[in-house]
């Protein structure tokens, strides 16, 4: 593998990585199957290549795609919540009609933005930074508010309801502020993967929960998840391997075309190893 | 204060009403033991007053929030939250963005006043401690979360004689403290005689037996035990005469 490829790895997984908390928050924090990630996620890049399209500031872009994407988690859960909806039909629901929404908006499939600029350049390591400092902007005010008399209730949600029912916290609240927080996520990294590749094609969600999934699934095997730290740390540090694991198995002649049946593989692989681990241990 | 009117209970599926017409009312701070055989409505009566079941009819009236330590240990805590969590959790009324850990000294002296050596787990998860401690520490969590009704539903069942006293006498010593309007569901005889302003006997859906003062101060186990089985015996003599007839 070239440094190259493994600098392209850290800056995709940098990317990644803001997907996968997307996906924590609600599967570990609300106990809610969410799978809105396929549609939120290409919602956030389409609002980007418009805004920029249009002219206007990719920096301002970004708060923009945050906020549609996030509109479209309070969607879901309010689909799920009022109208008593499954969870995951909900998510699939919302995706499979963002796709459309996201061909209105673009008014065609994909939109070149070559001549728009953006937040990146070509200098891998500038890249990775403004990635970091915006990673960074969203998980560290989230992780210190787990840790306030809010966040306790937040994770009580997902422990255990009927506990939060009895000390009067509304699952509603909670789970709406967590799907928005989590969309927004999605949007985040939309907007920024068409900033980076200055392209936006109305297929890019397809099989972006998958890759998410496997991420999550591989940092918390490899630092578990047992506690707060380490549950915040896993997201970051699954993707960051994934995406190196996936560079190195392209280097070595996977096909691009097999990438999701080896992605959905090491999904199995990973939960295999855990069943396992736990059948072994207790 | 808590009031149960006339309230009637029937599931699907079973022929009897679990509960045919029960009058309660507690006055603010009274505690209330609940004895009854297997199948006579106290589990019913408590769900109905926590409001997890829907009366078919009659009315309860709860001047408070409602907090309840159930049998099952793993549903009044979070085994995977840290003691520290999981009691700031039930503690804080008012929620504030700020950290939880400034509660930390207040939970110490707390589990400390248990004097069971629990303190020295305050940072740790849950599922370190037995099913008996973690017990303790739901109640301690009920009893603290400012409610102003406690249902206990054979909250000591899972402990040893030891743990069992020492939690009867936190429990009692608390709610009295605390003025917490209490309902407590026991089959051990001996605390339902010892603890409590008053007592009440369950039966096929009924209060047969209601005692307070100086009627329940007089009572003794041998009493309440001859009790317990005369309608008992009654009962099983109804039924079969309406077996047969």
């Amino acid at each position: 593998m070239s440094v190259d490829l493994v600098m392209n790895g850290l800056q995709q997984g940098l990317i990644l990585a803001i997907i996968t908390y997307g996906i924590m928050i609600p599967f570990r924090f609300l106990d809610f199957t969410d799978l809105t990630a396929d549609g939120a996620y290409p919602l956030g890049g389409a609002v980007c290549a418009i805004f920029m399209s249009s002219g206007i500031h990719p920096a301002l872009a970004i708060p923009c795609c945050m906020i549609c994407s996030g509109c479209m988690g309070v969607c879901v859960a309010l689909i799920h919540l009022k109208l008593r909806i499954n969870s995951m039909l909900a998510g699939i629901i919302l995706s499979t009609m963002a796709y459309s929404v996201n061909l209105r908006l673009m008014g065609r499939p994909n939109i070149a933005l070559f001549e728009c600029g953006g937040l990146f350049g070509v200098n891998i390591l500038g890249n990775m930074t403004i990635i970091c400092l915006l990673l960074a902007s969203c998980v560290v005010p989230f992780a210190i508010f787990l840790r306030t008399d809010f966040g306790l209730r937040f994770r009580a949600v997902g422990l255990n309801q009927n506990l939060a029912k009895q000390r009067g916290i509304s699952i509603d609240k909670y789970t709406i502020a967590g799907l928005f927080v989590a969309c927004s996520l999605f949007g985040l990294a939309g907007s920024l993967i068409v900033q980076l590749q200055s392209y936006m094609d109305v297929g890019i969600g397809v099989g972006i929960l998958i890759h998410g999934l496997a991420s999550l699934m591989i940092g918390e095997a490899i630092i578990g998840n047992a506690t707060l730290n380490r549950q915040l740390v896993a997201p970051l540090l699954g993707a960051l391997v994934y995406q190196q694991v996936q560079g190195a198995a392209l280097s070595l002649g996977l096909a691009p075309s097999d990438l999701k049946f080896f992605t959905g593989a090491i999904v199995l692989l990973v939960i295999a190893m855990k069943r396992t681990e736990a059948k072994m241990f207790g | 204060m808590l009031r149960i009117s006339n309230v009637t209970k029937s599931f699907s599926g079973i022929f009897e009403p679990v509960l045919k017409g029960v009058n309660l009312s507690l006055a603010e701070g009274e505690f209330c033991t609940v004895i009854g055989a297997n199948g006579s409505g106290k589990t019913t009566m408590l769900r109905i007053v926590s409001g997890e079941h829907q009366a078919d009819s009659g009315e309860v009236i709860r001047n408070g929030d409602v907090a309840q330590v159930v049998q099952d240990v793993n549903k009044g805590t979070i085994p995977s939250m840290t003691m520290l969590e999981n009691i700031a959790l039930s503690g804080v009324k008012n929620p504030r963005f700020s950290f939880y850990r400034r509660h930390k000294n207040d939970v110490v002296e707390k589990v400390r006043s248990l004097n069971i050596g629990l303190e020295k787990f305050i940072d740790q998860p849950l599922s370190v401690l037995s099913g008996g401690q973690r017990q303790i520490i739901a109640t301690l969590m009920a009893i603290n979360s400012g409610s102003r009704i406690l249902l206990l539903d054979e909250h000591t069942s899972a402990l040893d004689p030891k743990m069992q006293l020492l939690l009867m006498e936190y429990t009692a010593n608390s709610v009295r403290e605390l003025g917490i309007t209490t309902i407590m569901i026991t089959h051990n005889m001996e605390d339902a005689v010892k603890y409590g302003d008053r007592l009440i006997m369950m039966n096929k859906g009924r209060i047969v037996v209601d005692m307070s003062g100086r009627e329940k101060k007089q009572l003794t186990i041998q009493s309440l035990l001859e009790m317990f089985h005369k309608f008992e015996d009654q009962s099983l003599l109804r039924d079969g005469g309406e077996n047969v007839g």
